[in-house]
């Protein structure tokens, strides 16, 4: 292997890492001016640069620059080790489901054909389950080790949602892999490639809501944010964080976002593709990342969008929706999905 | 371009025997139920090894099944040492020594 | 010499190394934490084995479900950190360490011998593909997969049951 396949292999997950980390700033602006607009009012349009307002695109710099320089905070008996560990399991397991979701064709560089994903592994989309769900360790020994009543419950709450839901999705899910015959990222992309009609969404759409739904849910998202949910358990497990590492835990939440995003995209919207488009060369395949980078930012919208609209979950209500409304309806996707396939029409 | 099979074997005797010391020489429970765990994971690891070695899937379906086996009994082994707990206020198996409380 | 037993050798190591972590540890919160490093380490083992598929079942069942449970039972009891008592029984360590160490050895006798192993299963060698491994678990392992599935379904109920707290004055079975 020569140094520019070395190069390749290394940035080829690193493109979408790097893609979600400035995607970040851009998010948290987005969601203060978002809800602000559906809230009726300006948002922060006051941190500027230089004098000029500029939309209060200065803010993330701000809250950047906030948590940094917060004092950093460990409780008196908090355990030190697990406290500081906690909020990096948790980034870990967000940013690393970006190695394996297809953003690109493959397309010609250097003089060999470079598949634009960062690990085109044969169990694709089973290795963001696994990772996912390891954000539980991440969440439980936040609430644990903060030595703080409100956040073991919220942490405890946080765990036991993520794990019902995982199973609506992981369901949900199975439907699509079904369709494309593959776990194969790649592949969930290519058998959506002939026509919109193509699209999982389209006969699976009640898997695509389920899907959705549990998305919402695995990232502790509004109406699912029980576990931090400001008027009842103060901050849940993040309660005691401050600074930086809460900086982490927030920075996590938005990526795991946007990861999420992006697999719903992958999964039942075409992913980098688009029906009347083949791309060849470099261009078509800087298009397409492009075209995935809209409709990932699109439901990244829908996220920000459903968080300032919808009122939040009681705990009773959330498990209560996931074991026996969304699984239900998951397994009949599933029965749904391998009639059609059975039947020739998929 | 693989792994010889004498590696992962001495990787799996070394990991069932650091379990079996856990099981055999602590006290408390839960760590004694994860060092069966341990024990049972290492003889997964030599099953996907002489799979790996003479071909076929016949090891890693039977590794599916024994991970699956290990999550029922795990989960039946908790409520079990749950429902222990609750009676003794214990968990240190050398004071767990009468079948009747 | 190569990059895959290079690689694998390190995970042996690695999940080795947290094993004796968890078997020392006197934490039993530290100690979950470090074996789940270990599964962690044996999963990317089993990728290096040509069984990635059973690399994800290891990570989402072993350590992302089976060992959240042994977390949630640790913290909801609140189990503290093992105390010295004056109950050492130091002869039962001794003879089981005994014990321990001369099973290890005759165990890594035999696989000295290991790389004189010839048999073949007269399949072609796993690939990281998952389409034939599901073929063969749905073709020839279909019994033990319905099998195993009411299994689990046992063992939900029996975790149940034995989770519940007992009403005062019932004798219900």
């Amino acid at each position: 292997m020569s140094a520019a396949d070395w190069v390749i292999v290394v940035l080829r997950p690193l493109v979408p890492v790097l893609g979600a980390a400035m995607a970040v700033p851009v998010l948290t602006w987005a969601e203060r001016r978002g809800a602000g607009l559906i809230q009726d009012r300006p948002g922060p349009n006051r941190v500027g640069f230089f004098g000029w307002r500029a939309f209060g695109l200065g803010q993330p710099l701000a809250d950047a620059l906030k948590f940094f320089f917060k004092e950093d905070i460990t409780p008196d008996n908090a355990d030190a080790f697990l406290y500081t560990l906690a909020p990096w399991i948790v980034m870990f397991s967000a940013l690393v489901g970006f190695a394996v979701i297809p953003y690109g064709p493959p397309i010609p560089i250097a003089g060999r054909i470079v598949p634009l994903v960062g690990a085109d592994v044969p169990i694709g989309a089973l290795f963001i389950f696994a990772m996912t769900g390891l954000s539980v360790y991440g969440i439980v020994l936040a609430g644990w080790s903060s030595n703080n009543k409100y956040s073991l419950m919220g942490g405890f709450r946080s765990a036991a949602q993520v794990i019902s839901y995982e199973l609506a999705m992981t369901t949900a899910a199975a439907g699509v892999f079904l369709s494309s015959s593959s776990l194969r990222l790649t592949r969930v992309v290519e058998a959506q490639h002939a026509s919109f009609l193509r699209w999982n969404v389209v006969p699976q759409f009640f898997g695509f809501v389920v899907f959705t739904i549990a998305a919402f849910a695995e990232t502790n998202r509004v109406p699912f944010d029980l576990a931090e949910a400001d008027a009842e358990l103060v901050g849940g497990y993040h309660t005691e964080y401050s600074a930086f590492k809460f900086g982490a835990f927030f920075m996590a939440e938005y990526i795991a976002m946007t990861v999420g995003s992006a697999f719903i995209v992958t999964m039942y919207f075409g992913g980098w593709s688009l029906p009347f488009f083949h791309p060849t060369g470099l261009f078509g395949g800087l298009v397409s990342v492009a075209v995935f980078a809209a409709k990932t930012a699109f439901f990244l919208l829908v996220f920000i969008w459903v968080r300032w609209t919808l009122p939040r979950f009681r705990y009773d209500q959330l498990m209560r929706l996931g074991w026996k409304v969304l699984l239900p309806l998951a397994f009949a996707n599933l029965l749904w999905t391998a009639l059609l396939v059975r039947s020739g029409v998929l | 371009m693989s792994v010889p099979l004498t590696d992962v074997l001495v990787v799996s005797v070394a990991l069932f025997a650091l379990g079996l010391a856990g099981a055999l020489l602590r006290r408390n429970a839960i760590t004694i139920f994860l060092s069966i765990e341990l024990m049972l994971n290492a003889a997964n690891l030599a099953i996907v090894g002489f799979g790996a070695k003479v071909g076929g899937y016949q090891g890693q379906i039977v590794v599916f099944f024994a991970i699956v086996v290990a999550a029922a009994e795990a989960a039946v082994g908790l409520a079990i040492f749950v429902a222990v707990f609750r009676h003794h206020e214990t968990i240190d198996v050398n004071k767990i020594n009468l079948l009747k409380w | 010499m190569n990059a895959a037993r290079l690689i694998f050798d390190l995970a042996g190591a690695v999940a080795f190394v947290f094993a004796a972590v968890m078997v020392v540890h006197r934490n039993p919160i530290k100690s979950l934490l470090a074996i789940v490093v270990s599964f962690f380490a044996l999963a990317a083992g089993f990728v290096l084995l040509s069984a990635p598929f059973l690399a994800a079942i290891q990570v989402i069942v072993y350590a992302g479900a089976i060992l959240v449970l042994f977390l949630f039972v640790t913290m909801l009891l609140n189990l503290q950190t093992e105390e010295e008592t004056a109950d050492r029984r130091p002869f039962q360590k001794l003879f089981a360490l005994v014990g321990i160490v001369a099973l290890a050895a005759i165990l890594l006798s035999d696989v000295r011998r290991s790389g004189e192993i010839t048999g073949t299963s007269g399949q072609p060698p796993a690939t990281g593909a998952v389409e034939p491994l599901a073929r063969a678990l749905f073709s020839q392992a279909a019994l033990p997969f319905e099998a195993v599935s009411v299994l689990l379904l046992a063992s939900l109920t029996g975790a149940y049951v034995l989770m519940r707290r007992e009403r005062s004055g019932s004798a219900a079975p």
